[in-house]
């Protein structure tokens, strides 16, 4: 039987497994994972075996195809809602349905449409924002899930700052915060909404935290008070600089975080 | 371009996609053409607000939605077991047993049909990660936004759901070889 914690350590290697296999981690976790695999037959057998479980998907499963006859009724519903203003009950073309099929549809249509209307498309697809700090809690828990979180371990800000030059053409302000008690321990690159951003790495004790410099193109007010979110127990603080967005995110507590945005904002002299 | 124009060069492309997903959240065709259509409609009403970028992951979360509001209305029993983490837990990641086993030989040999029934026993919630993955073939950060869970959770279920079919498929094998 495996005892509790080398059960959660297998749950982490398996993770960080497929997610290799998906081409999915940064130079750093692959070097983890790739020594995880060398120490361990064990993991070697689940590799072959995840190998072996693609080439069989794949070569058994394939994307279905749409017949001519389904595409021109999906082109059929567009022509007929272009054509009617918003809000008129579509009907959806379909094979042999029975009538009262058909008034359940109609009635569900309207159903979508007034649910649409009235701003369900938000519980759909959630916010930009939400979304957006759930992306950088999840790769703030991603990053504390590999062998660092961080690709760069520097405590000197001159050592991390040009590396994010050479690395991203982009450089973040480096502040420099040992003397408040957050400690700098260096910087990765995250991937975000599709874009390489700079993220540096602070410690407060044996708390992790991730400052997200997201570059933004024009010029906004750097006096606005900072915004505050909580997401899977992490606290994440908002605010705009002069040149970036900024996101920090950490499981320090609420006050002691914002001390830290607090300190960091006075040592970058933004506001 | 009006909007016939920007759903039919934003959604009409995915359309094998769509209903690719579509047929393994509802389990066949003639439902999976109905989730579609209803996905279309809704697709269109906010094609305006899509980005041409990222169509078809946008497309694919509105079918994943929709066929969730279908499957919830057909076969609620579905649904409830899969909103639960408990279940998660459960299932687990168990460690296959047979270290030195031929399980890569059996999966080699695992017929389609096979095949086809594991992934379709397999929990919605492990499922559609899953399809999303092998079939559509979406990253990470896609498969976050699509199904509106964090990236952490993306891959434990991934991780799980592949776990889950392996175990599968070796116990089926095993099966065989007994039966021979």
């Amino acid at each position: 039987m495996n005892s509790p914690s080398s059960r959660s350590s297998r749950e982490e290697s398996l993770m960080l497994l497929n997610a290799y296999l998906d081409d999915e981690l940064d130079a750093a976790s692959v070097l983890d994972i790739e020594r995880r695999l060398a120490d361990d037959p064990a993991l070697r057998v689940e590799h072959d075996r995840l190998m072996q479980l693609r080439k069989t998907l794949s070569s058994h499963l394939k994307v279905e195809r749409t017949s001519e006859d389904f595409r021109n009724r999906v082109a059929a519903i567009a022509q007929d809602m272009n054509d009617k203003p918003p809000g008129t009950v579509v009907q959806l073309p379909s094979r042999e349905r029975r009538w009262k099929d058909w008034q359940q549809m109609a009635a569900a249509a309207v159903l979508a449409a007034a649910v649409t209307a009235g701003g369900m498309y938000g519980f759909l697809r959630p916010s930009p924002a939400a979304n957006e700090i759930a992306a950088i809690v999840a790769d703030h828990q991603r990053a504390l899930l590999s062998a660092a979180p961080f690709d760069v371990a520097s405590s000197d800000r001159h050592t991390v700052k040009p590396w994010f030059d050479s690395k991203l053409a982009l450089s973040p302000q480096v502040v420099d915060l040992a003397s408040d008690g957050f400690p700098l321990a260096g910087g990765r690159v995250e991937v975000l909404d599709g874009k390489p951003v700079p993220v540096l790495v602070y410690r407060r004790r044996a708390h992790v935290i991730s400052v997200v410099a997201v570059p933004h193109a024009e010029q906004k007010s750097t006096t606005e008070p900072a915004l505050a979110a909580t997401k899977d127990g992490y606290s994440v603080i908002r605010w705009h600089g002069r040149d970036f967005d900024y996101a920090v995110v950490s499981d320090l507590a609420e006050n002691e975080l914002n001390e830290f945005v607090t300190r960091w904002r006075e040592a970058a002299g933004e506001n | 371009m009006d909007n016939r124009q920007r759903f039919n060069t934003a959604v009409l492309p995915h359309l094998d996609d769509a209903l690719s997903l579509a047929r393994w959240l509802t389990g066949n065709a003639t439902d999976a053409e109905d989730v579609v259509q209803d996905a279309c409609v809704r697709a269109f009403k906010a094609v305006d607000s899509i980005r041409n970028s990222d169509a078809r992951a946008w497309l694919l979360a509105i079918v994943r939605n929709t066929a969730f509001t279908w499957i919830e209305k057909n076969r609620p029993k579905t649904v409830t077991t899969t909103d639960d983490e408990g279940l998660f837990e459960q299932a687990g990641l168990e460690r296959v047993e047979h270290q030195d086993s031929p399980e890569a030989l059996l999966i080699e040999k695992t017929d389609s049909e096979y095949l086809h029934l594991a992934i379709a026993a397999l929990p919605l919630a492990y499922r559609e990660v899953l399809v999303l993955r092998e079939i559509e073939e979406l990253n990470y950060q896609d498969i976050s936004k699509v199904l509106s869970i964090p990236i952490g959770t993306v891959m434990s279920r991934l991780a799980r759901a592949r776990n889950l079919l392996i175990q599968r498929i070796g116990m089926a094998g095993k099966e065989k070889a007994g039966a021979a």
